[in-house]
C-alpha cells in the first residue's frame, strides 16, 4: 500500500523504530528518577546529568572509538553530579529544587564550554562500531520486525533494564527501603533502616541512569554532540516518571508514546502531510499535561518527596 | 468490663512460647526444614522464659532535661517478664520521654539502664529493637503504601533479595492469632486504625521483642478494638513478654495492668503492685491513684486579682450541638460534643492531651472541618464557615503551635502582630500597608503585654517562646473578639507572665467576653475559670461550677472515671 | 535594632552570596588553568569588555533591562512560595504577541501609545501563558514545577509554528514577524544610547520592592512563602494568592519579552532563543529575593553576559564559561547558605527545646485532590534562601 509515494510498511516500521529509539533515553532516565523520587528526592538536575552523560560519553567514544568506554565515561560524569546533589540535599539539607536547577544550569554551561574547548564546536561524529544484534527470522516480521529485532546490543540491554528495575523496587530489600524512606522516613528509621544511606544510593542510581541515558543518546543513537542536545529530555523523563507513578512498566508506555509522537512529526513530513512540525512537536508536552490533569486524583507523590529528614522530628 | 484476670502462671511449654513468638510449632518447622525466626540469644533457654516476674529491664535514676524543663527526674522503673506494667500520668508527667529513652530515641542525661542485669546503652531505635525492646508509637510507624508483610519485613530481612513468601509463612500464625482479618498483602492505608495497631505489634514481635512498649494505644481505638487489644496483651503476658502501657486512662490501668507506676511532673510518685491490684477493690485503688496524681496543695497561691469572681450569668454566646470532627490522623477527635459558652465567663477545658481539646478549639475557631453537628454563634449558624469568617464575626484563637502556625518566622515582630488583621484599617488603606499604624499597634501591644523584644523590627524568631506566646495573645485581643479560644496560652511562660496572662483572660471575661481556656494545668483552670469542663475521649464528661470543683474529682474524670463512681467506697 | 546592628543584619546574607560568587570564580578560574588558559587574563578581558569602554557599557546596560524585568517577576513568585520555572515560555509568548501587535499600529499611532500597547501585549501574553499552570495548581493541586516546565516547550513550539506560518512577515524568507520601524522602537534615554527599557526594568524592580515592602498584597505573598501553615491559619486567601503570584510573574516575563522585541530585535524571530530563565533564577537567589539587591546583581550578570561574548576571541575561552559560572555560583550558593543556616542556629538563642516539635515542612502530596490545603515543601521554597537573615 502506498501513501504519498512511500510504502506503508516502511513508513510504519520507520515510525516504530524511531519511536522506540527515541524512547530509550527517556526510559533510562525515568527509571533512575523513579528510584530517586520514591526515596523522596526530586531531582531537577536530571537534565544536567543527562547532558553531562551526553558530552562525556560522546567525547570518550570519539577519542577511543569505543562505545563501551563512552558509555562508562558518560555514566561516571553524571554520577559525580549526582553525588553533588546528594551532598547538598541530603547532608546539607538544602532545598532540592534549588540544587537541581543549579546543577542543570552548571551542566549546560560546562558541557557547552567543553564542547567548544575540546572539540572546537565542530559537529564531528564518533566513529564507533557498536555491536548489533539481529535476530534472523524474527526480523522478517513485517512492520515491527526490523524495529524490534535488528538493533544495537545496547538497545536490548536498555530495555532489559526495565524488568530489572521493576524487580529492584518490588522484590529486593533495597527497593523496599526506598519505598519506605520516601513515604515515611521516620518509620523507616524506627525500623532500623539507614535513611541517609538509602537516599544516597537512590540518587547515585538516578545519576547513573541519567548518565546512561545521555551517553546512549550521544553515542549509540545520534553519534554527535551539540549544545543542549537533550532539549528537555531530562525534564520529560521526570514528567513521565510522575505520570507512570514510578512504575517501570507504566514508564515504558509513557516513554514509547512520547517517542512515537515525536517521531510522528518527522514521519508525517516525509510523506508530505502538511501539518506543521511544531504542531506535532507540541503534542507530547500537551499530552503530558492532560495526562497529569486526568490522573491528578490518583497521583499521590511519596509524602516525603522534597523533605529533608531529621531524626527526632516527625 | 470484667475485672477477672488470668493467674500469672509461667508458660511451661517451650513449644507454646516458640509458637507464639515465632509463628510455628517446632514440629511444623521441622517438617518444613526451616529454622526458627531469628531470635535473641536467651529466648531459647527455658529458664529465662519460665521465671515470670524476673526483671528484664531496670531503669535507675533516669534524668532527662530539655533546656530548663526536667522531663524525667531520677525516675526508677522496673519491668518484669510476664507482667503488664502501666505508667500513668497526666500532661507533662514525663511518661513519653521515659518511653522514648527506652526505645532509643533519646539518651538520658543521668541514670542507668540494665537489661537482664547488664548495664547497657540504648543508642538508637534499631539498637533498642536488637536488644529486644519493641515500641508501638502513638503515631504509627507504618508506611501507608506498603503492604502488611512489607511493613513487617522492613529493616528486618537480611540479604539482597526480599523473600516475602517466606516471611508470610513465618508470620502466618501470628497473623491469625492477631485476627487481622485482612490479607497480608493489603496496603496499610486500607486498614482501620485498630488493624494498623495490630500490624505494629506484630512487626515488633516478629523481631523477637521481649519488651513491648505501647504509647497511649487506645487513643485511636473503638471500644471493641480496645477489648481486642487487651486480649492480645494478656496473651503476650502469658508468654512472658513484659508489656509497658503508657496511658492516662485509669480504667485501662485497672482493667488490664498488673502493676502501676505513677509519674507526676517528671517524678515517680508511687507504684502500686500486683498484690494490691489483684485484691479487687477497684474503688479504693482508684481513690488512691487519684490522690497520688492530683492530691496535695497547689504549688503557688494564685494572686487574688486573677481569681474567678464567681458564677457568671451572661447569655449564651456560643453553642456547639452534637459536633463531631476528625483529627489529623482521621480518627474521631470530637465525638458528638455539645457545649454552651456564656458571655462574661471563663470556661476552662481540663483534660489530658489528645482527648480532643485541641480539635475542639479549632472547630470553634473555624480552623477545623465539622463532619456533623452545628456551631452557633449568638444565634447565627457558623458551622464550617472558615477561619476568615469566624475571625470577622469576633472569634479569636490563640494557638499552642506558636512557630508552626501562629507566626511567620522571618517576619518581624510588628509584621507578625497584624497577620490576622492586615486587611483591616488602619493597618491598610486599600492597597497600601500603613506601616506607621502597624508600628504603633505593635508598640502598644508590646508595652501593654510587656513583650520583651529589642524592637518592633526584630525577627520574631529571636524572641523567647514565652514572649512569642504573649504576642500571639496580644494580637488576638487587639482584634477585640467576642469569644476567645486559648489553647495552652501559658505554655512555656514563667510564673509571673503566666499570671499576667491569666489575669488578662479574667479581665476579658469580666468585660463581657467569653473565654474558652484549654489547658493542661489544673491549677490554672481552678484559679481562673467560672466553669470547668472535663474532656475525655472527645466528649465533655462533666462540668463543674467553680465553687463545686475539686481537683481530685476533676482528675478522676480526666482519667476516664465515671461521675457516679466518685466517692463510692 | 541599632543602625549598626541593622547593617550587620542585612550584610550577612549578601556576604553569603558574595562568598558564593567568589568561590565560583575561583573554582572556575582553577578549571580554566587546568585547561591551559590564562584565568586571570580571561577575567581581565571579561571586566574590560563588559565595563571597559563606553560601547560595551552601553551593551551591558541594555542587557540589564530584560534581566531586571524577568527577575522582578520571578522574585514575586518565589517570595510567595511558587516555583515558576516557565518564565522562558512566558517570555516568548509575550514577545510574540508584542511582535504581532506593534507593527500593525506603527505609523498610524503616536509612538508613545504604540510602545504602551506593545508593553501591554507583552504583559498579557506572559500572563495568559501562566494561567493554565496556575489554575491546575490551585484547582487540582498539580505541582507547578512540572506544568510550567512543560508550558515552556509548548511555548517554543507554538511560537515557532506561528512565526513560520500565520504571523510571518510575508516579505521575508526568514521566520520572523514584521519589522517594527526604527521610529517606533523604544527610544533611547536622552544623552545615552541605551534604550528606555533599562528605565522600565528599574521601574519594575522598584515597583516589586514597593510591593513587598508597602502593600498588603506583598505582605501576604511574603507570609505565604515563609509559612504556608500560618497563612492558612490566619485566614489569608491562599489559593488566590498563589494564582496571582504565578500570573504576575508570568506577566512580567512577557513584558521582558516585549522589551527585547521593541528595544533590541525589532521583531520576533523564530531563530531567537535567549534563555534568561536560568540566569534569572541564579540572579534572584543570589539577591536573596530582595528586589533592590537584584539591581546590582543584574548589572553583574549583565556584564558577565556581555563581556563573555568577547572571551572566545580575546582569551580563548568559550562563552559557555559564563553559563558554567552561573551554575557554579548557584551551587556554591546552596552550600554557603546551608553553612549560614548552621551558623545562625548555633549563635541564635533557642527559645526552648521542644523534644517532639513538628518540623516546619510536614509534607502532604503536592499533587493531590485537595487544592491548596496541605502542600509539601516541594511546592514552596520555604527554603534556605529565604531563611536566616533575609532582608526586605
Amino acid at each position: 500500500m502506498n501513501i504519498g509515494g512511500i510504502d506503508l510498511d516502511t513508513f510504519l516500521t520507520a515510525m516504530l523504530a524511531t519511536g522506540l529509539l527515541r524512547a530509550v533515553p527517556l526510559v533510562l532516565a525515568a527509571l533512575g528518577e523513579a528510584v530517586a523520587e520514591r526515596a523522596g528526592l526530586l531531582n531537577l538536575g536530571i537534565e544536567g546529568m543527562m547532558l553531562n552523560g551526553c558530552f562525556f560519553g560522546f567525547y570518550a567514544a570519539y577519542r577511543t572509538d569505543s562505545m563501551v568506554v563512552g558509555m562508562v565515561a558518560g555514566i561516571l560524569a553524571a554520577l559525580v553530579l549526582g553525588l553533588v546533589f546528594g551532598v547538598l540535599t541530603i547532608t546539607l539539607r538544602v532545598d532540592q529544587v534549588l540544587v537541581g536547577i543549579a546543577i542543570t544550569i552548571f551542566s549546560l554551561g560546562f558541557t557547552g564550554y567543553l564542547f567548544r574547548d575540546l572539540l572546537g564546536g565542530r559537529n564531528v561524529s564518533a566513529d564507533v562500531h557498536p555491536l548489533r544484534i539481529s535476530i534472523p527470522g524474527l526480523r522478517e516480521i513485517p512492520i515491527i520486525g526490523k524495529a524490534l529485532f535488528d538493533q544495537q546490543a545496547i538497545f536490548y540491554l536498555s530495555w532489559a533494564l526495565v524488568p530489572v528495575f521493576a524487580f529492584l523496587l518490588k522484590r529486593t530489600r533495597f527497593g523496599l527501603n526506598v519505598r519506605a524512606v520516601g513515604e515515611n522516613p521516620f518509620a523507616a528509621d524506627a525500623a532500623g533502616v539507614d535513611v541517609v544511606r538509602v537516599r544516597y544510593l537512590a540518587i547515585v542510581i538516578g545519576g547513573i541512569m541519567a548518565g546512561f541515558a545521555g551517553a546512549y543518546l550521544a553515542v549509540a543513537d545520534l553519534r554527535i554532540f551539540t549544545e543542549g542536545m537533550t532539549v528537555g529530555s531530562g525534564f520529560i523523563a521526570l514528567a513521565i516518571t510522575m505520570l507512570g507513578r514510578w512504575n517501570p512498566y507504566r514508564i515504558v508506555i509513557g516513554a514509547v508514546l512520547f517517542g512515537m509522537l515525536r517521531a510522528l512529526g518527522d514521519g508525517l513530513q516525509v510523506i508530505g502531510v502538511d501539518i506543521r512540525t511544531e504542531f506535532i512537536g507540541m503534542m507530547p508536552y500537551i499530552g503530558i499535561m492532560l495526562a497529569l490533569v486526568v490522573l491528578a486524583g490518583r497521583t499521590a507523590l511519596p509524602s516525603a518527596l522534597g523533605v529533608p529528614y531529621v531524626r527526632g522530628h516527625r | 468490663m470484667a475485672a477477672g484476670r488470668e493467674p500469672l502462671s509461667p508458660p511451661t511449654r517451650t513449644v507454646d512460647v516458640m509458637r507464639w513468638q515465632f509463628g510455628q510449632t517446632r514440629s511444623q518447622a521441622a517438617e518444613r526444614g526451616e529454622g526458627a525466626y531469628p531470635l535473641p540469644a536467651d529466648a531459647a533457654h527455658p529458664s529465662s522464659v519460665a521465671a515470670s516476674g524476673a526483671p528484664i529491664v531496670e531503669m535507675r535514676g533516669i534524668t532527662k532535661r530539655f533546656g530548663p524543663v526536667v522531663a524525667n527526674n531520677h525516675v526508677d522503673l522496673t519491668l518484669r517478664e510476664g507482667e503488664i506494667h502501666a505508667v500513668l500520668g497526666e500532661n507533662g508527667a514525663g511518661k513519653t520521654t521515659l518511653m522514648n529513652i527506652l526505645s532509643g530515641m533519646y539518651q538520658p542525661d543521668a541514670g542507668t539502664i540494665l537489661i537482664r542485669g547488664r548495664e547497657t546503652k540504648i543508642a538508637t531505635p534499631a539498637d533498642a529493637l536488637r536488644q529486644g525492646i519493641g515500641t508501638v508509637y502513638q503515631h504509627f510507624t507504618l508506611v501507608p503504601n506498603l503492604t502488611v508483610i512489607e511493613n513487617v519485613a522492613l529493616g528486618a530481612e537480611p540479604g539482597f533479595l526480599l523473600d516475602l513468601a517466606a516471611a508470610e509463612r513465618r508470620l502466618a500464625q501470628l497473623l491469625t492469632d492477631f485476627e487481622l482479618n485482612a490479607s497480608p498483602h493489603t496496603e496499610i492505608r486500607h486498614l482501620s486504625l485498630g488493624q494498623r495497631q495490630r500490624v505494629e505489634i506484630i512487626k515488633v514481635l516478629s523481631r523477637g521483642s521481649r519488651v513491648l512498649l505501647l504509647d497511649e494505644p487506645t487513643s485511636v481505638l473503638t471500644p471493641v478494638e480496645v477489648e481486642g487489644l487487651f486480649a492480645i496483651l494478656r496473651r503476650l503476658r502469658a508468654n512472658g513478654v513484659a508489656v509497658v502501657l503508657i496511658t492516662h486512662k485509669l480504667e485501662e490501668v485497672l482493667d488490664v495492668s498488673d502493676r502501676v507506676t505513677i509519674l507526676r511532673q517528671g517524678r515517680k510518685i508511687g507504684e502500686i503492685g500486683p498484690e494490691v491490684i489483684s485484691s479487687g477493690d477497684r474503688a479504693a485503688i482508684r481513690q488512691r491513684i487519684v490522690e497520688m496524681m492530683f492530691g496535695g496543695a497547689p504549688a503557688e497561691a494564685p494572686s487574688a486579682s486573677a481569681r474567678a469572681s464567681g458564677a457568671a450569668n451572661g447569655s449564651t454566646l456560643l453553642a456547639l450541638q452534637d459536633v463531631t470532627a476528625l483529627g489529623d490522623r482521621g480518627e474521631v477527635a470530637v465525638r458528638g460534643l455539645s457545649l454552651e459558652l456564656r458571655a462574661g465567663e471563663v470556661f476552662g477545658i481540663a483534660g489530658v492531651d489528645g482527648n480532643g481539646q485541641k480539635e475542639l478549639g479549632e472547630v470553634i475557631a473555624g480552623q477545623r472541618h465539622v463532619t456533623r453537628g452545628r456551631v452557633i454563634l449568638d444565634g447565627q449558624d457558623i458551622t464550617n464557615k472558615g477561619v476568615a469568617a469566624c475571625s470577622r464575626l469576633g472569634i479569636g484563637y490563640v494557638t499552642d503551635d506558636r512557630l508552626g502556625e501562629g507566626c511567620v518566622p522571618g517576619m518581624s515582630v510588628a509584621e507578625n502582630t497584624v497577620l490576622k488583621m492586615v486587611t483591616r484599617s488602619p493597618f491598610s488603606k486599600g492597597f497600601w500597608l500603613n506601616r506607621g499604624a502597624i508600628e504603633a499597634e505593635a508598640r502598644r501591644l508590646i508595652g501593654q503585654f510587656d513583650v520583651k523584644t529589642p524592637s518592633t523590627a526584630t525577627p520574631i524568631t529571636a524572641l523567647s517562646g514565652g514572649n512569642i506566646q504573649k504576642l500571639l495573645l496580644a494580637r488576638e485581643l487587639a482584634m477585640n473578639p467576642r469569644l476567645l479560644v486559648c489553647n495552652k496560652p501559658t505554655n512555656g511562660l514563667d510564673l509571673k507572665t503566666a499570671q499576667f496572662v491569666l489575669r488578662t483572660l479574667r479581665e476579658q471575661a469580666d468585660a463581657g467576653k467569653a473565654v474558652l481556656l484549654i489547658s493542661s494545668e489544673l491549677d490554672e483552670l481552678m484559679q481562673v475559670s467560672d466553669r470547668i469542663g472535663v474532656i475525655y475521649n472527645g466528649q465533655i464528661v462533666g462540668i463543674f461550677e467553680r465553687a463545686a470543683a475539686d481537683l481530685e474529682a476533676i482528675g478522676h474524670l480526666m482519667l476516664g472515671g465515671r461521675e457516679r463512681e466518685r466517692g463510692v467506697a | 535594632m541599632s543602625g549598626r546592628e541593622r547593617l550587620r543584619h542585612a550584610a550577612v546574607p549578601f556576604a553569603v552570596s558574595l562568598l558564593a560568587v567568589f568561590l565560583a570564580c575561583l573554582v572556575g578560574g582553577l578549571f580554566l588553568e587546568l585547561r591551559g588558559k590564562d584565568a586571570l587574563h580571561a577575567y581581565q578581558v571579561l571586566i574590560e569588555r563588559g565595563l571597559g569602554n563606553p560601547g560595551q557599557r552601553t551593551e551591558t546596560l541594555k542587557q540589564m533591562a530584560p534581566l531586571l524585568i524577568i527577575s522582578g517577576g520571578l522574585a514575586i513568585a518565589l517570595r510567595a512560595g511558587v516555583w515558576n520555572i516557565g518564565i522562558d515560555g512566558q517570555f516568548f509568548v509575550g514577545a510574540l504577541l508584542c511582535g504581532i501587535v506593534v507593527p500593525e499600529l506603527a505609523g498610524d499611532v503616536p509612538r508613545a501609545i504604540v510602545i504602551l500597547i506593545g508593553a501591554i501585549a507583552g504583559l498579557v501574553g506572559g500572563l495568559l501563558w501562566a494561567v493554565v499552570p496556575g489554575i491546575l495548581r490551585v484547582r487540582w493541586g498539580l505541582n507547578e514545577i512540572i506544568t510550567t516546565l512543560m508550558m515552556n516547550y509548548v511555548a517554543l513550539n507554538v511560537t515557532s509554528w506561528l512565526v513560520k506560518g500565520p504571523v510571518r512577515d510575508p516579505e521575508r524568507v526568514a521566520p520572523e514577524t514584521k519589522q517594527i520601524p526604527l521610529s517606533d522602537r523604544l527610544p533611547d534615554i536622552p544623552g545615552t544610547s541605551v534604550h528606555i527599557g533599562l528605565l522600565a526594568g528599574l521601574l519594575v524592580v522598584v515597583l516589586v520592592g514597593v510591593l513587598f515592602r508597602s502593600t498588603v498584597l506583598g505582605y501576604m505573598f511574603t507570609a505565604l512563602g515563609r509559612n504556608r501553615r500560618a497563612a492558612i491559619h490566619a485566614g489569608l486567601p491562599v489559593g488566590r494568592l498563589t494564582l496571582l503570584a504565578l500570573l504576575l510573574s508570568g506577566a512580567f516575563a512577557g513584558l521582558a519579552g516585549a522589551n527585547d522585541v521593541m528595544g533590541v530585535q525589532g521583531r520576533f524571530s523564530g531563530n531567537w532563543h535567549p534563555e534568561y530563565g536560568f540566569t534569572a533564577f541564579a540572579l534572584v537567589y543570589l539577591a536573596r529575593l530582595n528586589p533592590f539587591a537584584i539591581i546590582p546583581f543584574a548589572f553583574f550578570f549583565s556584564f558577565l553576559m556581555v563581556g563573555g561574548q568577547s572571551m572566545p576571541r580575546r582569551a580563548d575561552v568559550p562563552t559557555y564559561y559564563i553559563g558554567m559560572l552561573e551554575g557554579l555560583m548557584l551551587i556554591f550558593f546552596a552550600a554557603t547558605v546551608a553553612l549560614e543556616r548552621l551558623w545562625s542556629r548555633a549563635t541564635r538563642r533557642a527559645p526552648e527545646d521542644a523534644p517532639l516539635a513538628i518540623g516546619a515542612a510536614s509534607a502532604a502530596a503536592p499533587v493531590s485532590a485537595e487544592s491548596d490545603a496541605g502542600d509539601g515543601a516541594v511546592s514552596a521554597p520555604q527554603n534556605t534562601a529565604l531563611s536566616a537573615g533575609e532582608t526586605r
